[in-house]
């Protein structure tokens, strides 16, 4: 067994919001094996996007620890400043790539220049963005700006950018939540075959089951404590390390 | 719920975005009074002081005496219509009053002087000449004139006494009538940039209550019917705004203006009326007027545009501009010069946002990464926020044209003033003594420094073939030419000029008399003195700013034995003697005692200090359109920020820390702020060249030199970029948050671009 590409050890979170404090994340602990997808699920307000965001040190836990490609970090020493922020941040320039629901694109920039420059900020200039745009079917497009092409061609467009700076991990956070099925399924097929091509983690946020289900583990937020699960697109039905 | 109720839900929810334009429309009502209030003021003041200046004659006695009471006595008694004029000076700060007997004014008809206000008897400082003669026992020094009407025949008058015109001080009222055609300029510009201002900030509103327009129209709802309930708001507010707009702007004026009225009224030496609180209909109807046509000028604003681009149409307004470059160059009529100006402004308004987008856009094709970005995004912030740089643009255009005005007013005029005043000391010769026995004690005397005899009187000029169409023109004749003229700086001559002028080879003409009748040096004069047709070489044109009069400057010896001259002075540097012996002695040289010497210094110093409370004045208005400029542009900023954070936010999710981040944002707003005082530099020249060398030669025949301040072009760049910075550190705090998470609408369907 390779090395988990993310460890989560005791992770919580909590918001305050003026007097009270809501615990959205609590003692959670997981692992995720080098190459493999985790759908993240639960209603909506369970954390999942909160989780992600820990997961990319945009936000800092309460407590526990976090391992993310063998860099190490824990609640205190404050992941959003110092040193801690900047390591971060050199991890989500190069190695994290992040999809969010929408607005993933530089509304000033065509679709190939925005995933050139998402690709010159990992440190890949030379990455093939043109072609990436064509195998997510965007050749056409390449030199629209984002509010002339549609919302699923925008999603696919996320997606050429983010394999495009060739990461190790791939954070989705609802990737085709504002897409018509349809839309969907084509957006969520390119996303899958180039994961398993590019053989990069994922973690995907959503409340599709069906979606939920092309991932190899699951991890539903809805729980009281959340565990991670195999499903059956696993092939070799391994244990969760 | 009512649709005002609806309409008025808005600002319930952003109460910010109201104060926001409550305070604009203040502030703006504020500086336009301020400027307004003060042009007012000047104005009138001059109007009464040319009023009291000009077309007055008094009786002087011919054996030099001062008039007195007796004389008026004498005079109304031969049935003259004569007015005892007694003006006190009292020592500072009280000043100088002026007594008038107004019963005594009422043969004048409505030429009494004086009768400017139908108060101004009873106002300070007009009093009654019991007073006045109270006053002047009581410490004061008191001289009395005493006037009679333009109409009076020189034939008619008793024996022992002459006429002379009757001026209260230097003739500068048209340097003065310039000040005022600019000051009316700068409030125009005023009105201009307070009606971009108030546009924007009402702008900025509408586009965020366009939905619930939509959704309104969807009700059902006329659109006519929301127009009209926006128009009504509007003008709620605006009636409640310009009052205490108007108020502050009064009391900025007064603040600033009290220096201001007391330096002018040294300078004209003229007593400045107080002018009373004014009209307050006309201001507010004006603000009102342009705060509502800011607002509502096109009913495009309503409509729900999603992507709402900067619109006008740029080849019409390239058109505007070369049209309004070339009235501004040729025009002949003052009124075609403001149609000029005014084509240029919009022209360029509308041009410069896409201009600087455009450039921005063009930059960008070559940028790579991030560079590429910052500089699309500039010019996406080019064309969302049009309208502060725009406004921001006049701002420092006529920041810029104000000062190098200001500069060039104060340098030429102290130049002009030392031109025209020649000497320390200025003595004149009284009518029944002998010219020649003054000349002959100056010319004995050890010790005494540069002097010269001036004679004043009037030429006929005739063209070359003879005929006389041609005006009357002052003649200015020196003896000996000297030191005290051939310095002369303002002055456009070939270098022996001098020299061929003392030994009468030809004269100078003023640069009204230049203009008018197109000479140049080189070009030969011909004019009429005493019958006697001569025709000389102009050797030079001299400038010559406080009157319309043209005038020909000549060595004395030109002038014909008979000529007889209307005014005659001694200009005298008196060197190592005290002036005061100088005069005594002149004084015993001619028999008389009435003999003053007029110390120009003092008038130098007058005239400088007039020039100080100016660049007080324009320099807090100038400056505080600037931080009127600098704030909208940072509420505007603000606003139209919110919707573009998210992708500063981002920038941080593809691992830019937060610093870089925020360098990004630091970048953008300096180089906005940047352009912006790079375009207004043009135009801030541009403008200064057009008040100096256009408006002044088509209003007053003569033209100040144009200087230029590189020094402060990069002070105010300085300034700009300053503003900049403080732009991106408000906006900095929006990136504080971290929560990422695309807020707007627009956003989600790919952003404006
Ligand atoms: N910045 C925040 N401040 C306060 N509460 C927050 C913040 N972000 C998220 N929450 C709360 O945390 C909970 C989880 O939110 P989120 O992770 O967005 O859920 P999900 O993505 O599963 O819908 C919600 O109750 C939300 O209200
Ligand atoms: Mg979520």
């Amino acid at each position: 067994m390779t090395e988990p590409v993310v460890q989560v050890t005791g992770l919580s979170k909590r918001f305050a919001t003026g007097a009270d404090a809501v615990t959205v994340l609590a003692e959670l602990s997981f692992a995720l094996p080098a190459g493999a997808s985790l759908a993240l699920t639960g209603r909506s307000g369970s954390g999942k996007s909160t989780l992600l965001n820990l997961l990319c040190g945009l936000e800092a836990p309460e407590a526990g620890r976090l391992q993310v490609f063998g860099e190490a970090f824990a609640a205190g020493d404050d992941g959003v400043a110092g040193d801690a922020s900047a390591r971060w941040a050199r991890l989500r320039r190069r190695a994290i790539g992040v999809v969010f629901q929408d607005a993933n694109l530089m509304p000033a920039l065509t679709l190939l220049e925005n995933v050139r420059l998402r690709a010159t900020l990992a440190g890949q200039p030379t990455a093939p963005a043109a072609d990436w745009l064509a195998r997510l079917g965007l050749a056409e497009l390449a030199n629209r700006y984002p509010d002339q092409v549609s919302g699923g061609q925008r999603q696919r467009a996320a997606l050429a950018m983010v394999f495009a700076m060739n990461p190790g991990l791939i954070l989705a956070d609802e990737p085709t939540g504002s897409l018509d099925h349809h839309t969907a399924d084509d957006v969520a097929d390119s996303l899958f075959s180039l994961q398993q091509h590019s053989g990069c983690g994922l973690i995907l946020a959503t409340h599709d089951p069906a979606l939920a289900a092309r991932c190899q583990y699951r991890l539903d937020l809805g729980h009281d404590r959340p565990e991670l699960a195999a499903t059956s697109a696993l092939p070799s039905a391994a244990a969760p390390p | 719920m009512t649709l005002f109720a609806a309409l008025f839900s808005h600002y319930r929810r952003h109460p910010l975005q109201l104060l926001a334009l409550a305070l604009m429309i203040v502030l703006a009502t504020t500086l336009w009074t301020g400027v307004h209030h003060l042009t007012d003021r000047a104005r009138v003041s001059l109007a009464e002081s040319e009023r009291a200046v000009a077309g007055q004659q008094q009786l002087v006695r011919d054996d030099g005496q001062p008039v007195t009471v007796q004389d008026f006595a004498n005079l109304r008694r031969a049935g003259l219509c004569v007015m005892p004029w007694l003006e006190v000076r009292r020592p500072p700060p009280a000043g100088r009053v002026i007594g008038v007997d107004p019963f005594a004014a009422t043969c004048f008809g409505d030429q009494a002087p004086g009768q400017a206000g139908s108060d101004a008897l009873n106002g300070e400082p007009f009093l009654d000449i019991g007073e006045a003669a109270q006053l002047s026992t009581n410490g004061g020094e008191g001289v009395l004139s005493l006037l009679v009407p333009q109409t009076v025949d020189p034939a008619q008058l008793p024996p022992g006494y002459q006429l002379r015109g009757f001026s209260l001080g230097p003739a500068t009222g048209e340097l003065g009538e310039s000040f005022l055609l600019n000051l009316d300029a700068l409030g125009v510009l005023v009105l201009l940039i307070t009606a971009l201002l108030v546009r924007s900030v009402y702008q900025l509103g509408l586009v965020q209550r366009r939905e619930s327009f939509a959704l309104l129209t969807r009700f059902g709802v006329p659109g006519g019917r929301v127009w009209g309930w926006l128009l009504a708001e509007m003008a709620a507010l605006t009636a409640l705004c310009v009052l205490p707009g108007l108020w502050l702007g009064r009391w900025l004026a007064a603040l600033l203006g009290g220096g201001f009225g007391a330096a002018l009224e040294n300078l004209f030496d003229t007593p400045l009326y107080a002018v009373g609180a004014g009209g307050v209909a006309v201001p507010a109807l004006v603000m009102g007027a342009v705060v509502l046509a800011a607002c509502f000028a096109d009913r495009r604003l309503l409509r729900y545009l999603p992507a709402a681009r900067y619109v006008g149409t740029w080849p019409a307004a390239l058109v505007g501009l070369v049209v309004g470059l070339l009235l501004v160059r040729f025009a002949t009529v003052l009124g075609w010069l403001f149609a000029g100006i005014a084509l240029v402004f919009v022209a360029v308004g509308v041009l410069t946002p896409r201009a600087l987008a455009g450039m921005a856009q063009w930059r960008a094709r070559a940028g790579e990464g991030l560079g590429k970005w910052r500089r699309r995004e500039l010019a996406v912030v080019f064309r969302r926020l049009a309208l502060p740089v725009v406004a921001l643009q006049f701002a420092v255009a006529m920041v810029l044209a104000v000062q190098a005005l200001v500069s060039t007013f104060e340098n030429t005029f102290e130049v002009w003033l030392g031109q025209r005043l020649e000497a320390e000391f200025y003595v004149e010769v009284p009518a029944f003594v002998a010219v020649a026995d003054g000349v002959h004690y100056l010319d004995g005397l050890a010790g005494l420094g540069d002097w010269h005899l001036v004679q004043r009187g009037r030429a006929q000029l005739e063209s070359a073939g003879g005929t006389p169409a041609l005006p009357q023109v002052d003649l200015f004749a020196i003896s000996p030419v000297g030191p005290l003229v051939t310095g002369w700086t303002l002055l456009v001559a070939a270098p022996d000029a001098w020299s061929r002028l003392a030994a009468g080879e030809g004269v100078m003409v003023n640069e009204q008399l230049a203009r008018r009748q197109g000479y140049e040096p080189g070009d030969t004069i011909t004019f009429r003195l005493d019958g006697r047709a001569r025709t000389l070489p102009v050797l030079g044109v001299y400038a010559d700013y406080g009157r319309p009069a043209g005038e020909i400057l000549t060595a004395g010896q030109v002038l014909p034995a008979a000529f007889q001259p209307r005014f005659v002075s001694f200009s005298i540097n008196p060197g190592a003697l005290a002036m005061d012996d100088v005069r005594q002695g002149l004084a015993a040289a001619w028999g008389t005692e009435a003999l003053t010497a007029r110390d120009n210094q003092s008038i130098q110093t007058l005239a400088s200090g007039v020039f100080d409370q100016t660049f007080l004045l324009t320099r807090a208005i100038t400056v505080l359109t600037l931080v009127l400029a600098g704030a909208s542009l940072l509420i505007m900023g603000w606003v139209f920020f919110t919707t573009r954070v998210w992708y500063y936010r981002l920038l941080s999710v593809w691992g830019l820390t937060r610093r870089e981040a925020a360098n990004q944002l630091r970048w953008l707003a300096v180089a906005l702020t940047g352009c912006v005082a790079l375009v207004a530099l043009p135009l801030g020249v541009w403008l200064t060249w057009v008040l100096v060398a256009r408006i002044n030669p088509l209003a007053f025949g003569w033209s100040l030199p144009m200087a230029v301040y590189p020094g402060f072009w990069l002070e105010m760049l300085g300034w700009c970029l300053l503003i900049g910075v403080v732009i991106s550190l408000l906006m900095g705090r929006q990136l504080r948050g971290l929560t990422p998470a695309p807020a707007m609408a627009n956003v989600a369907a790919g952003g404006e671009r």
